[in-house]
Formats: structure tokens, sequence, C-alpha cells
């Protein structure tokens, strides 16, 4: 809450993570909006599907985020006029970061975890921060949430050094079903404490049979 | 951390003034008598004075009542030295872990003007206090055995240091049970 005319940001809160797998990749968010103290509602998805192997999610100033995901939508289908094809995932990863980047000096006030298959077939994980600097990585997490979930996924998902040579893959060798449990766990305990990550979870699954997706409860205190 | 009739306190290892690394050994968790063990964090020489203040106030009461504090006890003498300091705080945050009486682990933490808060899980603070939140409420369970306490505290620990750049060097752990005092070093990422 500010007083000042000119604070045009507000943090909505929320937690996004997203796992990528051999063959599938999972993105989750929790499902609640609050503004100060306050919900505002239960049920609000963070989730964009922006093309048909690649899901957006986040986490932050949700007017900003609601025109992102917009922008982001309408370059796909410009994409997919012109070029006859959906965009993969590499290639939106790059998109958002120029998008996020254009406005450097006014940002997008969006803490965004992109997640997909990349051209093959193999889950990939790319990570933001508000102005466009991006990484792929095995796993990932941003929000509210993200300082209490990131330890664990690093302890259970244990990357491999990207010191290594020869480089080593840093998709996680657990099974999806695995990875989705591993999900839920965390977000049951961020949802402990963190006030502004609970109400419901949003898993959406990519892989190479399509997307699922799956709600589960979670604390609503 | 509470376990099976036993608990686990632990600290990292580093010691910094902003970014720069003074030291890799540095005390954080301090003995006040075989089964009360309290650990601070913030600032260096506060923590320091403070325990020193705490381990004469402590040896004045074993000579007066000829015994040993029990943890409550000592976790209110804390509350009250702090909160004397109300307007010019000591920069600290403690971490009180003992076993009280019959050999019930006790844990609770405080924030630098003594703001008392006792948990029957676990309790965390420093820079790394949010990650360790998560980590902690992710590996705890009830009940754990000493050697699966260590395991799990020294997990939590790392894990969480390891994404604080003001964290890490290691860890020191002791596990203390009614019996004995085990005190380890865990080596985590050097940096």
């Amino acid at each position: 809450m500010s007083r000042r005319g000119d604070w045009v940001y507000e943090n909505n809160g929320g937690t996004c993570v997203a796992i990528a797998g051999a063959d599938y990749c999972v993105v989750a968010a929790d499902t609640r909006l609050s503004v100060g103290y306050s919900i505002l509602t239960r049920d609000h998805s963070k989730i964009c599907d922006l093309a048909d192997k690649c899901v957006l999610a986040s986490s932050g100033f949700q007017g900003d985020i609601k025109a992102l995901h917009k922008n982001l939508a309408a370059r796909e289908l410009l994409y997919q006029h012109q070029h006859n094809k959906r965009m993969s995932c590499p290639a939106m990863a790059q998109l958002l970061s120029n998008t996020l980047y254009y406005k450097r000096f006014f940002p997008y006030y969006a803490f965004n975890v992109l997640g997909g298959l990349d051209s093959e077939g193999k889950g990939c994980v790319f990570t933001y921060d508000a102005v466009g600097s991006y990484e792929r990585t095995g796993y990932s997490a941003q929000g509210t949430g993200s300082t209490l979930i990131m330890p664990v996924l690093d302890n259970q998902l244990k990357s491999p050094s990207p010191l290594l040579l020869p480089a080593r893959d840093a998709v996680t060798p657990l099974s999806e079903s695995e990875a989705v449990d591993l999900v839920k766990d965390v977000f049951a305990s961020a949802t402990e404490r963190d006030i502004y990550t609970g109400d419901k979870l949003e898993i959406v699954v990519i892989n190479k049979a399509g997307t699922t997706r799956e709600y589960i409860e979670l604390r609503k205190d | 951390m509470v376990g099976k009739n036993c608990f686990a306190i632990a600290s990292d290892r580093r010691l910094g003034v902003q970014l720069q690394t003074i030291a890799t050994d540095f005390q954080r968790v301090f003995k006040i008598h075989d089964k009360l063990y309290i650990g601070l964090s913030g600032l260096a020489t506060d923590a320091q004075t403070l325990y020193q203040r705490l381990v004469f106030r402590h040896k004045l009461y074993q000579l007066r009542e000829e015994r040993d504090m029990k943890p409550e006890t000592f976790a209110s003498l804390v509350s009250a030295i702090l909160y004397e300091r109300r307007f010019g705080p000591y920069f600290c945050q403690p971490v009180i872990a003992g076993l009280g009486e019959n050999d019930e682990p006790f844990i609770c933490t405080m924030d630098c003007i003594g703001a008392k808060e006792l948990a029957k899980d676990f309790v965390v603070s420093g820079t790394s206090s949010e990650s360790l939140y998560g980590a902690c409420e992710s590996m705890y369970k009830p009940n754990m055995e000493p050697e699966e306490l260590f395991e799990t505290v020294s997990q939590a620990l790392m894990a969480s240091v390891d994404r604080d750049c003001l964290a890490g060097w290691g860890g020191h752990v002791f596990i203390v049970t009614p019996t004995e005092v085990q005190e380890r070093v865990v080596k985590g990422r050097m940096d």
C-alpha cells in the first residue's frame, strides 16, 4: 500500500515452479491472488498456454502479467501465420527475454518460468528475472515462495555442475509421477510458511502425448 | 530441530563483512550447560557479548540455586536481557535449544528485542531463514532418532546456505541426547 501518487506496481503474490524431465515438463503455480494482507480470489490461474509444447507461469503484478501474456500470445499467433508452424519452446524463451528487456526502463513486474519440450522432445525450463535475463535450467521456482522451495529442489534434483566436461544434462532422471509428487510436496511446505501461497495448486504436465492439467487443494489460511 | 528425546542445533561457519569472508570456522552455537545450547546469528560482536553475559548470569544462577537452569527459564532470561536494550538493541537473533524436565526437548527463537517464539518442530534464524523454513518444513518428520535427525538437519542446512551468498563454508551440527553430545563438522560447498 502506497500513499505516493507515482508508485505504479503492486505484488499480487504467488509461487511458480517448473521441473524438466527426459521427455516431459511439469509447470505448476498456486491460484491465490492477494493484495497486502487480503486475498482477492482463491481461483486465479497464473499459467498461460502459449504454444502446444510451451507453457508460461508468472508471478508478481497481475496487471503486468496479463499484459505480458497477451503480448506473447499475439506474437505467437503472428509467428504461426508467418511460418505455418507453432513456436518452439527455445524460440519463445528468446522472445520472452526480448519482450521483457524492451521495457528495461519501466519493467514488467513479472517473475517468469517458461516450461515445455524443445525440438528434440526433451524437457526444458527457462527461468527469468524481471528484465529478461534468462537461463535454461533443469528446474526453477519464482515468486514469493521461491526462497522456500529452491533449496529443496536443489537437494532433490541435484543438478550437475555446469563446470563439468563434457557438459551434462540438467534434466532430472525422475519419472513424471515422481516429479509431480515432488511439486506437490514443495508446495505443501511453501503454503505452510508463506502467507501469499495457498488455496489451490494448478499442475500442468507437457509430454509428447499433449498437455494435462491437474488441481490439488492446498491450505486456505 | 526436535527429535525423539533429543535435539539438533546447527549453524554455518562463515564470518563475513558484506561480501568479504573474514573467517571460515566461526563458532555461532555456544554451550550454556550440558543440556542447553544457544545459537546466535546476526552481528558477530553482539553474539559474542551476549554469550559472555549469558554465561555470566548462568554461572551466578548455578552458585545460588546449586543446579543448572531449565531451558524455559533460560529463554525468559535471554528475552529479558534483549528487551533491556529495547531502544538500542543487540543485533542478534538467538535460537535456544535444550532438554528440560524429564529430558523433554525444548526449542525457541526470538527476534532481536526478545519476542519469544516457541515451536514443537524446528526454529530458524539468520540470513538464510526463509530458505531454512522451506527446507525444514519439507524435510522434518516428528520423532526422528539422533542419526536420522543429524542427516535431516545437515541436508536442510546445506541446501539452504548454498542458496545464500552470505552463509556457508560448511556446517557445525550438535546432536544432544540425554546421555551424550555429538559435535560434527559438515563439509559443504566452500564458497
